[in-house]
């Protein structure tokens, strides 16, 4: 994260999270028909990538959720968003 | 059953279904959903607001011909600005070189698949018009210059299947595509009323499929077929090697199990009406902008029998209970029976190997 973005990340609206069955989703990118398949936990983090939360919300928010969240799950959370900032899949929005 | 999606991945859509040819096999001009007049584009527009809104990631815009509508751009706007991707199945004849170039800027294009069905203007015209090969290529050519994706598709039948070799080395090596995929005219639209003259009969058939077995040891890979000669050839053979080998077949077989279409698409027809596929346009399940798309696809009733065909097993029909294939079949393309048979739930008569055999038809030999 730079200076210049608060740490609230944001799903990038052009990608489709597209909802299958049992929770588990695809994350699609219309622009280069990219589709990947996320999983539940997944699933809910990225709906949590509002620019309203930080890691450590989503993390609380997970944890109240779903049982059985493992010690490390900031670490793992952390990591998914980077991996959806890496593909441009969200991002920050910039501070004025 | 298996697990349904939530919404459809892909539809479908004959966006139009006028046309600027006929085309001897074509399997429209004779349907229920083959209308003179469009469907506004205000119409669309609204319906790619729901397909975007339910995730669908795909529209497989067909007609008739789509490039015959004026408003085409703005449809295809309004895929783009709903976060889908688009594919368009064309005759090829109506693109020039600013539709390649736009098409290409959109960013958005799967594919424009075009129709060829000979190696030169003799073969390919007697079937779509005099003048018409000249001007496919040249969409095609304009497609291929600008980068868009762009196959061939080959529909085989009486007056070009001894072109097939031809074909594949005009496509292959002059054009230099990188693969193209073939069917056959089936006995729908326009094919039924030239039946005669267009139709395959078990010896072309026979013939087709050796030199299909012939071709794709030479161009490997640079082949696929969904239906027509070249997958009877692939799903007769896997058939063959199955029971001379006792093996337990690659995909569920001895029901009506050929069509996974009904778990991953839908289709729409040209008059906005609703339907598990285009080769079932006669079952109408609620229309655009006025019965909710996921409702349709989750819980229409023909949707669920479409799905529920898997479950019938071969045995129940008469013809197949004593067939040495029974346990390799799959009853094949819904579609295909319902035109030969006028049921649904029926294995086609025209992919049956039993038959085909029957009527003196011959398989290549198989490794
Ligand atoms: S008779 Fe034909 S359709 Fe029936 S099981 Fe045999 S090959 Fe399949």
């Amino acid at each position: 994260m730079t200076s210049d973005t608060n740490n609230k990340p944001m799903a990038n609206p052009l990608i489709v999270l597209r909802e299958e069955f049992d929770d588990w989703a695809i994350l699609f990118d219309p622009d280069t028909g990219d589709a990947s398949a996320i999983n539940p936990v997944s699933v809910f983090i990225y709906k949590h990538l509002d620019g309203k939360h930080t890691v450590p919300d989503i993390v609380a928010k997970l944890r109240k959720e779903c049982e059985d969240v493992p010690e490390n799950a900031e670490a793992e959370v952390q990591e998914f968003i980077q991996q959806l900032l890496d593909k441009g899949y969200a991002g920050y929005e910039k501070q004025f | 059953m298996p697990n349904v999606i939530k919404s459809p991945r892909s539809l479908d859509i004959d966006i139009t279904s006028r046309c600027n040819l006929r085309c001897k096999y074509c399997y429209h001009f004779s349907g229920p959903g083959d209308v003179d007049t469009d469907l506004p584009k205000e119409e669309w527009l609204r319906f790619f607001v729901e397909c975007g809104h339910y995730g669908i990631m795909g529209l497989s815009l067909a007609g008739g011909e789509p490039f015959f509508r004026k408003d085409l751009p703005e449809l295809l706007e309004g895929i783009i600005a709903n976060r889908m991707r688009f594919s368009l199945l064309s005759n090829g004849t109506l693109i020039d070189d600013a539709w390649a170039k736009y098409i290409k800027e959109t960013r958005r294009c799967n594919y424009i698949q075009v129709s060829l069905d000979g190696s030169r203007a003799e073969v390919h015209d007697q079937l779509r018009g005099k003048g018409q090969f000249d001007k496919a290529v040249a969409g095609l050519q304009h497609l291929q210059r600008h980068g868009v994706p762009v196959t061939v598709r080959v529909t085989l039948n009486k007056l070009n299947y001894h072109d097939l070799e031809n074909i594949a080395r005009f496509l292959l090596e002059e054009l230099g595509l990188p693969a193209f995929s073939t069917n056959a005219a089936s006995y729908m639209g326009l094919c039924k009323l030239n039946d005669q003259e267009i139709g395959l009969d078990v010896a072309e058939r026979s013939a087709l499929m050796a030199v299909f077995a012939d071709l794709v040891k030479r161009y490997p890979g640079r082949f696929s077929a969904n239906a027509g000669p070249q997958a009877d050839l692939r799903m007769w053979s896997e058939m063959e090697r199955a029971r001379l080998g006792g093996l337990a077949p690659a995909h569920p077989t001895g029901a009506l199990t050929a069509c996974g279409c009904v778990f991953d698409r839908m289709a729409v027809r040209a008059d906005g009406i609703m339907t598990p596929c285009t080769m079932l346009s006669h079952m109408e399940m609620g229309r655009i902008n006025h019965d909710d798309l996921r409702e349709v696809w989750q819980n229409h009733p023909l949707m669920q029998s479409m799905r529920a065909r898997n479950e019938i097993s071969l045995k129940l029909f008469d013809f197949c209970s004593s067939c040495n294939y029974i346990n390799y079949c799959t009853g094949n393309c819904p579609g295909v029976a319902y035109e030969l048979t006028g049921e649904v739930d029926h294995p086609s008569p025209d992919a049956c190997f039993k038959r085909f055999l029957g009527a003196g038809g011959v398989l290549p030999e198989i490794n």
